[in-house]
């Protein structure tokens, strides 16, 4: 019997996806007992359309780390494309049409991933620094651009992106679907996506193997860059105001969604489906909190409890490691 | 005439010259064999020859058309493709996909990858090789042997024209070097040429057709392999006159001791079977086997890498039923282990601190580390075991294969283990570097320490051990004193019986 409790535990640490989704579900089960509220078609809505964006960056942010690298520029990247688009479509300012800025915007956010690829890949910079960089640059240069200025009036073209819905489902939704779709596509059916993951797993047989490593590299970045600008123009429209301050924080989110979904921080391992169960799980606990009637302090928890989901997938990758060996 | 010929090649890395104008050819349905010592820059002219590498400067022609240097793909597509001395493998990933990632075959127009017909070449492949693997299991869960054998499948998968093979046998043992042998030879008379580096002679003057031979990254000459005989391939080899005397057997009359070790019936399931045996101070214990046989999965068991299920280990005056690596290593049990790259080496830190990095605690004193005595003692190590590097402050990756393998047995000396266990020492470490490490083995065992011997290569346990282990599944064959044991009885017994023991 402890045997039986053991292999299922074992099972569940393996295949994140799995066990995630069995957690997922009784903390929903746990939740609605104490507030039935909880699984009311709103609350649900609310939690998919934050969870969203969060999804589609994740997407990009796995295949980063799956080669090894590392990414946190994606947070002050969002708050540049945010300000950028802003500026471009908000009526008083460049009142571009929508099928000019959206074009824009998500050529910029590539571009940024490019430089970023590039600084990596070919002039050698780890990318731990390189995006360091970025993160702090980035937001300088946000700052520049709005000059402690807010934009207000979004056209309601952008403006539908973050907040219309398709077949009663907000379009934010559908874009993250999307994406979803076509990274599984990426990672499982293109030779590109398999060179992704051996790179990850063993630089030095990829040398041998001849494999491209440094186009497969920019490729990551310029993916995750164009991602963020996707995951910008269905989130940033739902706000009433853009100001300077858009995204800060969001690079941590991420990575811990990506880790928690069972992502390997040194290269090689990464699951979409545990991806999303991360995704979804970490957007879920601060509606949780809310739920269970921890009024005031339910944010600080909310942090707490972020922070103990990653030193917990951590513990746990340790674990199978360990497994493996033994 | 279909061949390879390579102009004047040259390479240098930083300070070294690791390749100096080197020309030679491999002709279609010849084993060319290329022979040197260690750290002599055979797998750079392969890295070159394959493309990973690019020349200083120089040429190589294919069939007399220049070929593609420093482009993998370009040279595999004119059927010149190389199994490197460490394995492309890609630990998390199944046999299928390292078999094809960077030739994937597409369908639809490339936007869908064909895993069928992926699958199916590499069951067929695996096949021909005699392997039975899983081919959804991720390969890094495999033994060494068998990711080795997914490395050579990759080559295979080509239709080769040349052929290069570095080191194909290092990790390979009796009877799958055989049927290797066997494979070269069928791919010899479909006309492919073969370019084939071992350190094991025996293999070169089975195999080889001629011979070419580096000596510090210049070419010595090409001789027919008849021509040759032991001791002329060694002398170009080495430069000079060097009596390569087979190991002297150390006096074997032992007064009995308390034994330091003693071993009852260790299980682990899957692995190994009821597992008894005992090693006295100074005796050293060969063990065996085929690849496969389970006797790395015992080191690792004594050393606490794995758990045991069942059984124990009388040791150091206490009963063990289970057992950590930092127990092993506090009551001063040390181990070389099997792979080097991966469980041997910090490959990005100093050959210096890697050398060190077991016996620090001798070097420290009141202000910390003894930075005099460490890089004297470093540099001794250096010079002792012949390690060739351009200063010992390079990191470790930077050195040929075999010199990586002296560092991982040099860092032991130093230190005084009770228990050495000895995984495959001599893998990939050139003839002179042999002699030296086999005379230290004995050395160390004159001293009072303990050692369990694996390796591969008969005549290595025939002449060093005391006592030999045959392994067959995992299960003990029975216990040889020297004097009983010769190359035929040791195959025999590591073969499996018809009666099929299971674990
Ligand atoms: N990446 C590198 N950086 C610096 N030096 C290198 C590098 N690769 C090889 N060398 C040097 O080039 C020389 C030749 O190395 P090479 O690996 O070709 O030797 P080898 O003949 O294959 O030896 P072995 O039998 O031990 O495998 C060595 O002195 C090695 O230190
Ligand atoms: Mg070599």
């Amino acid at each position: 019997m402890k045997g039986g409790i053991r292999k299922v535990f074992a099972y569940m640490v393996r295949y994140r996806a799995a066990g995630l989704f069995l957690f997922i579900f009784c903390l929903l089960t746990l939740v609605t007992l104490v507030n039935p509220t909880f699984l009311e078609w709103q609350n649900l809505r609310d939690i998919a359309v934050q969870a969203a964006p969060i999804c589609i960056i994740s997407c990009g942010l796995m295949l980063v780390l799956v080669t090894g690298e590392i990414d946190i520029s994606v947070g002050s990247m969002m708050g540049l494309l945010a300000a950028c688009m802003g500026a471009m479509a908000s009526l008083s300012r460049g009142n571009w049409p929508p099928g000019v800025v959206i074009p824009l915007t998500l050529g910029i956010g590539m571009l940024l991933g490019l430089l970023n690829g590039w600084l990596v890949a070919y002039a050698g910079i780890p990318s731990i620094i390189v995006t360091l960089g970025m993160l702090t640059a980035l937001r300088g240069v946000t700052e520049l651009i709005m000059a402690g200025t807010w934009i207000t009036d979004l056209p309601s073209g952008i403006r539908f992106l973050g907040t219309g819905t398709w077949l009663g489902i907000p379009v934010s939704v559908w874009t993250a679907l999307a994406v979803f779709l076509v990274s599984l596509w990426l990672v499982h059916q293109t030779a590109i996506g398999k060179r992704i993951y051996a790179i990850g797993s063993n630089p030095h047989a990829a040398r041998l193997a001849g494999l491209p490593i440094k186009p497969i590299k920019v490729f990551v970045f310029a993916w995750t860059g164009l991602l963020t600008g996707v995951a910008t123009l269905v989130s940033v429209p739902q706000l009433s105001v853009v100001d300077s301050g858009i995204g800060v924080g969001l690079e941590l989110l991420v990575i811990t969604c990506v880790v928690v979904g069972g992502t390997a921080v040194n290269g090689g391992i990464g699951n979409l489906g545990g991806v999303l169960c991360g995704v979804v799980l970490m957007t879920m606990i601060s509606t949780v909190l809310i739920f269970m009637k921890l009024g005031e302090d339910a944010t600080y928890w909310s942090r707490a409890i972020q922070g103990l989901f990653i030193l917990g997938a951590i513990l746990a990758d340790h674990w199978i490691s360990n497994q493996r060996k033994t | 005439m279909e061949r390879l010929k390579t102009n004047a090649l040259s390479k240098s890395y930083g300070g070294t010259h690791a390749l100096k104008d080197i020309s030679m050819d491999i002709i279609a349905g010849e084993v060319h064999a290329l022979c040197g010592e260690n750290g002599a820059g055979k797998s750079t002219l392969i890295k070159i020859l394959s493309g990973v590498e690019r020349p200083d400067t120089g040429k190589v022609h294919w069939r007399d058309a220049p070929l593609p240097l420093g482009k993998v793909d370009a040279i595999e597509a004119h059927g010149v493709v190389a199994v490197h001395q460490e394995p492309v493998i890609f630990p998390h990933l199944n046999a299928v996909d390292n078999l094809f990632v960077g030739r994937e075959h597409a369908m639809a127009c490339g936007i869908w990858l064909n895993q069928a017909s992926m699958r199916k070449q590499t069951q067929n492949i695996l096949a021909t090789l005699g392997e039975a693997l899983s081919v959804t299991e991720p390969v890094g869960e495999m033994s060494l042997a068998q990711r080795q054998m997914v490395s050579m499948a990759r080559a295979l998968i080509h239709q080769c024209r040349i052929l290069i093979l570095d080191e194909p046998t290092a990790s390979l043992s009796a009877r799958e070097s055989a049927s290797l042998f066997g494979r070269i030879n069928v791919l010899k008379e479909q006309g492919v040429g073969i370019l084939y580096v071992s350190h094991r002679l025996e293999e070169v003057f089975k195999l080889a057709d001629r011979v070419t031979v580096l000596r510090d990254g210049a070419s010595v000459g090409t001789w027919a392999i008849k021509d040759l005989n032991r001791d002329t391939l060694i002398k170009h080899m080495v430069g000079r006159e060097v009596p390569v005397a087979p190991p002297t057997s150390s006096p074997n009359v032992k007064p009995t001791k308390q034994p330091v070790i003693e071993v009852s019936a260790l299980c682990r399931k899957g692995a190994f079977n009821d597992i008894s045996f005992h090693i006295q101070p100074g005796e050293i214990l060969g063990m065996s086997g085929l690849v496969g046989a389970g006797r790395s999965e015992i080191a690792r068991a004594l050393f606490g890498v794995d758990r045991f299920d069942s059984g124990n280990i009388l040791y150091g005056g206490r009963t063990w039923t289970s057992l950590t690596i930092q127990d092993a290593i506090a009551h001063g049990i040390a181990m070389v282990p099997e792979d080097r790259q991966l469980q041997g080496l910090v490959l990005p830190l100093s050959v210096e601190t890697n050398l060190l990095l077991p016996s620090l605690a001798n070097h420290e004193c009141f202000r910390g580390l003894d930075q005099g005595t460490m890089r004297s003692t470093a540099g001794d190590l250096v010079t002792q075991l012949g390690i060739k590097t351009e200063s010992p402050s390079k990191p470790a990756e930077s050195l040929s294969g075999g010199n990586q393998q002296k560092i991982v047995i040099g860092k032991w000396l130093h230190t005084h283990p009770t228990l050495l266990i000895l995984d495959e020492p001599t893998r990939g470490v050139d003839v002179g570097a042999k002699s030296e490490v086999h005379r230290i083995i004995q050395a160390l065992a004159a001293k009072g320490t303990a050692i369990l011997l694996i390796s591969s290569e008969l005549p290595e346990i025939l002449s060093l051990s005391d006592r030999i282990m045959v392994l067959c599944g995992g299960c003990n064959q029975g216990i040889l004193s020297r004097q009983e044991a010769t190359q035929e009885i040791l195959l025999r017994r590591s073969l499996p019986t018809d009666s099929g023991r299971d674990i």
